[in-house]
């Protein structure tokens, strides 16, 4: 052991001591030696760079190296008045058993138990904003994605569908189906929309990342985006080589053939008018495939390259869904064995930058479980997953890094722990209990502040809330956040209240002196305090699980939909009391009695939008009809043959629409059972 | 806002409740639901992401007074208008369409769907002024009236076509004593009758459920009729007809479905069974299956209805005396043993088929014939299912002496589940625990030998130290 708690009297010239104190000497030397012993390697090792350490963060630069790229970090930055307010402020300890102790449950952020973040800083060029938009058909979507990510140094779109994509079907004309057409979330039911929807955007950029928030039919969806970004990439070949009027006349031969005309990117006013800030990347392959126009091994190239590529998320959490959402389509068995089947295509592909799943507490919250039910719900659907993957035979490695996290921000105080008690706890678990690696330990989120906590009186003061809670968000080193706008209690958001919302994350990230250092909750007695608080409750909640069967079999029992609904009554009933105080709600009324706002009108999609959708994925479908029965019986021959259900998914999604999918894989899987 | 009591009712009130199509936002119905048991009707409750014409039809079949919707996903001005239009279209105008959707449903909208038709939308501020109760008593008294006599004289003739309303107001009519208007229905050809029985939470309705489905796809041209009975609740009268929510199959042309309350205590089979199946059976159904409220003793009052009789239970009985205890074991022409995948599923098979045995002194035969089947009803086309159902099919050919060939396979398969999680890792979210508080003791364990040695080498110092 070199570095030394105390200074020892090393200068000192040795004198005479007496012999009772060369035997203690002797004795607490020989003591030393035998606790040195006892020292795990680690902790040694932990003590030793101790020194090392600390100098490593308060010298001008941090300097460590990624993939043998050698980086440099500011260790400062500097405030209006000359203070260098360091980004990670280590603690002043001296008790080793404090430093070791701090080393193993906090460290620094980008180390084990990455109780304070995952990575060592964070991103100088990337706030982690992420908003979440959709609305009518693609083209209007496309408009308001490029409106949002217009000036921003990444663009980072997060998908809202309508509830007919939810469920898997496609807009028809039907009433009780047109009437939610475009509605709450886009309209997709087709590749082509996929293709609009993300047009002008190259989804094989590092800085293009795409969320989806879809769960039953996610396959199908994921499917659509991941051709989507094949097709990119070829229509990039052929711009590249010189191609465009040869594969122009490809595309008409093969409409003139069908004597249809090629499908369009057309707004619901009937504008073909590409949106500012849209290049037209993505649109040259509307209506074909590349493998129609391109050589077999150009087109594998090309897909090989998109698939390495990608960004993005996709929800894909059913066993939340039956736990809360309700987004269910198919029997959950059959469900879950389409989400491990998407992580081999993952694997076997070599999708790395691509989460397969987004395991989320937010719908666990939003329908009224509190933060410690949330987190250790969702966690324990997140190691369930971990747990089908290996019976499945994969490596946690090679699938743990393509899953992420979603939680919810409240107020409650729990809020300002979760990501160092999910971090950590995931840590832990991957580490010593699945033999995961760093990348496989490290837990990534997304935070979307509470809806629940929004009200629909007063709502200016919702964004406040907002505000509190995106702070506990930020100061826990979140790795994405969507903060809602003030609005949304009572209508869709509009662009000005959208703008609002994204100020405060703006303002938190740029203005705010505080949130320029990088770990400023740790040091705090009640920050540590909470976080073992909850620490230990949510392993209590997964031993209550356990004692249910595991989370499938506290499902069967429908223990996780009763403890939402009763924490879901205790606040309710806590508000309507007025035990827990909501200003301007139950409290602090204004003169006028604070009534509920309700909105002059509310954005809904237009008559055209829906009519030019089911028109759409009509002309898919019809123009379709001569391959399309092939295929879905070909995807239905691969699940009863128990092959892999996404890859027959990444053909069949060329020319089959939604719904059509949807409804091949009732026949070979079984539709979902309500229960109560 | 008061707190109001329950309104009494002085009919026998039935109302159907669901959240809209592709809206899964149920909390607010499952509330309302409750709330409207507990004011004595007989709910019907189907859950949520319902169309417009599963809801309908429910009602229709179900000859319900009232339809409680919630959405909150948007398009309920269209999905309800196209609800009246439908009902109407069904001859079944009568029937009453309430709902809410919070803040979702704009004050103009309601006024819309009120001058349409739409007999009320609770808005946000009724709930404050009225309460929920409130707002469930309005709803409750408007329905509190005997559902109209569509029919008239024509009831007979209606009934013959099938016309599902007809066949709810045939059955209601028996129901309410008023014998002469189905007078028409005695001496009819008995079609033959599936009885379905078992305790509660056996998975009874998810194994009807998966039984409609094979029959609808093996017999495209028959008709089939499910009778299904809930307990009341003796405290308020009121019901909750919770199968149909668990049905997936039976939204199809040639099903016919109807829930009963069994209106008086202790009893399986509501004692209009009988004269549902009597209609049912002049209607020219093919098949009927009833499916009866599992309470344990009054199990077998089904044997009296049913042609062919099958006894729903699972692995989970205890000891294998019990079975000795059980009723339906002596009765049952069939048992279903399901959720097959339970902890010492093949014991149970093997008991349950040595006491069927036993209680019918069949000791020349061996135990393995023995019509006990194990079956895992949740999973999709499961092969304990597929041989069960064949065998069913070929008890009711034998016993009804009947000219059915199914199609479906018999390959004597049990099931066999496809575990997501194997099940000797069924623990590992207990061993996640175990592995991280381990780990914090570790961390414990190495901290004080830490400080232990940091104030061992400081000892050392001191005593090392000269300018004392």
């Amino acid at each position: 052991m070199t570095s030394k708690p105390n200074k020892s009297a090393d200068s000192a010239t040795p004198t005479s001591r007496t012999a009772s104190e060369k035997s203690a000497i002797a004795e607490l030397q020989r003591r030393a030696a035998d606790i040195e012993q006892q020292l795990h390697h680690e902790v040694r090792a932990v003590l030793e760079g101790w020194e090392a350490r600390k100098k490593a963060y308060s010298d001008e630069q941090y300097v460590y190296t990624v993939r043998n790229r050698e980086i440099r970090v500011d260790n400062y930055t500097t405030s209006l008045s000359g203070t260098k307010v360091p980004k990670i402020a280590l603690p002043t300890f001296t008790n080793w058993g404090d430093v070791v102790r701090w080393c193993m449950q906090e460290n620094v952020p980008g180390e084990f138990p990455y109780t304070a973040g995952v990575y060592p800083f964070k991103r100088t060029n990337e706030d982690p904003t992420r908003m979440f938009a959709g609305e009518g058909g693609p083209e209007r979507t496309n408009k308001r994605f490029h409106y949002l990510s217009a000036g921003m140094p990444a663009a980072r779109l997060s998908t809202a569908f309508d509830s007919v994509t939810l469920y898997g079907e496609d807009p028809a004309t039907r009433p009780d189906i047109y009437g939610k057409i475009g509605n709450s979330g886009v309209s997709i039911a087709t590749l082509d929309d996929a293709k609009k929807l993300y047009s002008g955007f190259d989804l094989c950029s590092p800085t293009t990342s795409v969320s989806m928030t879809i769960n039953g039919p996610a396959p199908m969806l994921l499917a659509f985006f991941m051709n989507a970004a094949i097709d990119q990439e070829c229509e990039k070949f052929i711009v590249d080589n010189g191609l465009v009027d040869d594969v122009n006349a490809k595309i008409d031969a093969i409409y003139a053939e069908r004597g249809v005309p090629r499908p369009i990117y057309r707004a619901g006013d009937g504008s073909t008018e590409l949106p500012t800030g849209n290049g037209g990347l993505g649109l040259l392959l509307l209506g074909v495939t590349g493998d129609q126009v391109l050589p077999a091994d150009v087109y594998a190239a090309c897909k090989a390259k998109a698939l390495q590529n990608v960004r993005g998320t996709v929800q894909a959490d059913i066993l939340k869904e039956d736990q809360a959402q309700n987004t269910c389509i198919f029997s959950t068995e059959f469900a879950l064995r389409m989400m491990g089947d998407v992580q081999q295509h993952f694997i076997n592909e070599k999708v790395r930058n691509f989460y397969s799943v987004s395991i989320s507490g937010y719908h666990i919250a939003e329908a009224g479980a509190n933060p410690i039910t949330q987190l250790a719900f969702t966690l324990a659907n997140g190691f369930t997953y971990v747990e089908y993957y290996l019976s499945r035979g994969m490596h946690i490695d090679d699938f743990a890094p393509n899953l992420s996290f979603f939680f919810s921000n409240g107020v409650d105080p729990e809020y300002s722990v979760i990501g160092r008690v999910a971090r950590r706890i995931w840590a832990k678990a991957i580490r010593n209990k699945y033999g995961g690696n760093e990348r496989s330990q490290m837990l990534k989120y997304h935070i979307q502040t509470s809806g629940r906590s929004l009200h629909a009186q007063e709502i200016d003061f919702n964004d406040i809330r907002t505000t509190l809670q995106a702070l506990y968000a930020i100061y826990d080193n979140c790795n994405s956040l969507h903060t809602n706008a003030y609005d949304e209690a009572i209508t869709t958001p509009t662009e000005e209240s959208v703008r609002r919302a994204v100020a405060i994350q703006l303002i938190i990230n740029r203005e705010l002196g505080l949130a320029k250092n990088e770990n400023p909750l740790q040091g705090s007695f009640i920050i540590e305090e909470l976080t073992r608080l909850v620490e230990e409750a949510v392993l209590d909640e997964f031993r209550r699980i356990t004692d249910r069967g595991g989370v499938l079999g506290a499902m069967e029992r429908m223990y996780q939909r009763n403890k939402i609904q009763e924490e879901s009554l205790h606040y309710e009933t806590l508000k309507h009391t007025g035990q827990y105080p909501i200003i301007g709600v139950n409290t602090f009324l204004s003169s006028k009695g604070s009534p509920t706002v309700v909105p002059a009108e509310v954005i809904r999609s237009t008559v055209e939008e829906k009519q030019q959708q089911i028109d759409n994925v009509e002309a898919f479908r019809r123009r379709n009809d001569h391959v399309s029965s092939q295929a879905l019986a070909e995807l239905k021959a691969v699940s009863v043959r128990n092959g892999n259900i996404f890859e027959a998914l990444m053909e069949a999604a060329k020319v089959c629409s939604l719904g059509q999918l949807t409804h091949a894989l009732y026949d070979v899987g079984g539709q979902y059972r309500r229960s109560m | 806002m008061t707190d109001q009591e329950p309104y009494v009712p002085s009919t026998t009130i039935r109302i159907v409740t669901a959240a809209s199509l592709f809206d899964g936002h149920d909390a607010a119905i499952n509330v309302m639901r409750r709330i409207i048991q507990g004011t004595g009707v007989e709910v019907i409750h189907l859950g949520h992401n319902r169309s417009v014409a599963e809801v309908v039809d429910c009602a229709i079949q179900e000859d319900a007074q009232a339809i409680a919707m919630t959405s909150y996903q948007g398009g309920h001005v269209e999905y309800l208008k196209y609800m009246y239009d439908l009902l109407r279209e069904r001859g079944a105008g009568h029937i009453h369409i309430v709902g809410g959707g919070g803040g979702t449903i704009l004050p103009s909208e309601i006024e819309e769907l009120h001058a349409y038709g739409i007999d009320r939308i609770f808005s946000p501020d009724d709930g404050r002024s009225m309460g929920l109760q409130g707002m469930i008593n309005s709803v409750v008294k408007a329905a509190d009236h005997p559902t109209p006599d569509v029919f008239g004289a024509d009831l007979e003739q209606r009934v013959l076509e099938r016309n599902p309303l007809a066949l709810a107001q045939a059955i209601t009519a028996a129901e309410r004593g008023e014998h002469a208007r189905i007078a028409f229905a005695q001496g009819a050809r008995r079609s033959p009758v599936f009885g379905i029985t078992g305790t509660g939470g056996a998975g009874k309705s998810s194994l009807t459920d998966e039984i409609v489905r094979r029959f609808v796809n093996d017999f495209p041209d028959k008709r089939l009729g499910v009778l299904s009975v809930d307990p009341s609740k003796r405290k308020t009268g009121g019901a909750l007809l919770g199968d149909r929510i668990r049905m997936n199959a039976v939204s199809h042309p040639n099903v016919y479905m109807r829930s009963f309350a069994t209106r008086e205590a202790n009893v399986a089979i509501n004692r209009n069974i009988s004269a549902a199946i009597e209609i049912l059976s002049a209607a020219s159904f093919d098949l009927i299956i009833v499916e009866t409220a599992g309470i344990g003793q009054s199990d077998s009052q089904i044997t009296e209805v049913a042609d062919v009789s099958m006894y729903v239970m699972t692995p989970e009985y205890g000891a294998a005396s019990q079975l000795e205890k059980i009723d339906m074991i002596d009765y049952a022409d069939l048992i279903a043993l399901n959720k097959f995948d339970k902890r010492g599923a093949l014991d149970a098979l093997r008991d349950v088929r040595k006491q069927y045995q036993r209680s019918r002194k069949l000791f020349a035969q061996s135990t393995d014939t023995m019509p006990v089947y194990g079956t895992i009803a949740s999973q999709f086309n499961d092969p304990g299912t597929n041989t069960l159902y064949r065998a069913i099919i070929d008890a009711l050919v034998a016993k009804c002496s009947l000219g059915w060939v199914s199609s479906m396979q018999s390959d004597d398969a049990d099931s066999e589940k496809i575990y997501i999680i194997p099940p000797d890792r069924t623990r590992y979210l207990a061993e996640i625990a175990e592995e991280n508080e381990r780990y914090d003791r570790f961390v414990d364990q190495q901290a004080q030998l830490a400080q232990r040695l940091w104030q061992v080498r400081g000892a050392i110092a001191e005593l090392e130290r000269n300018d004392t």
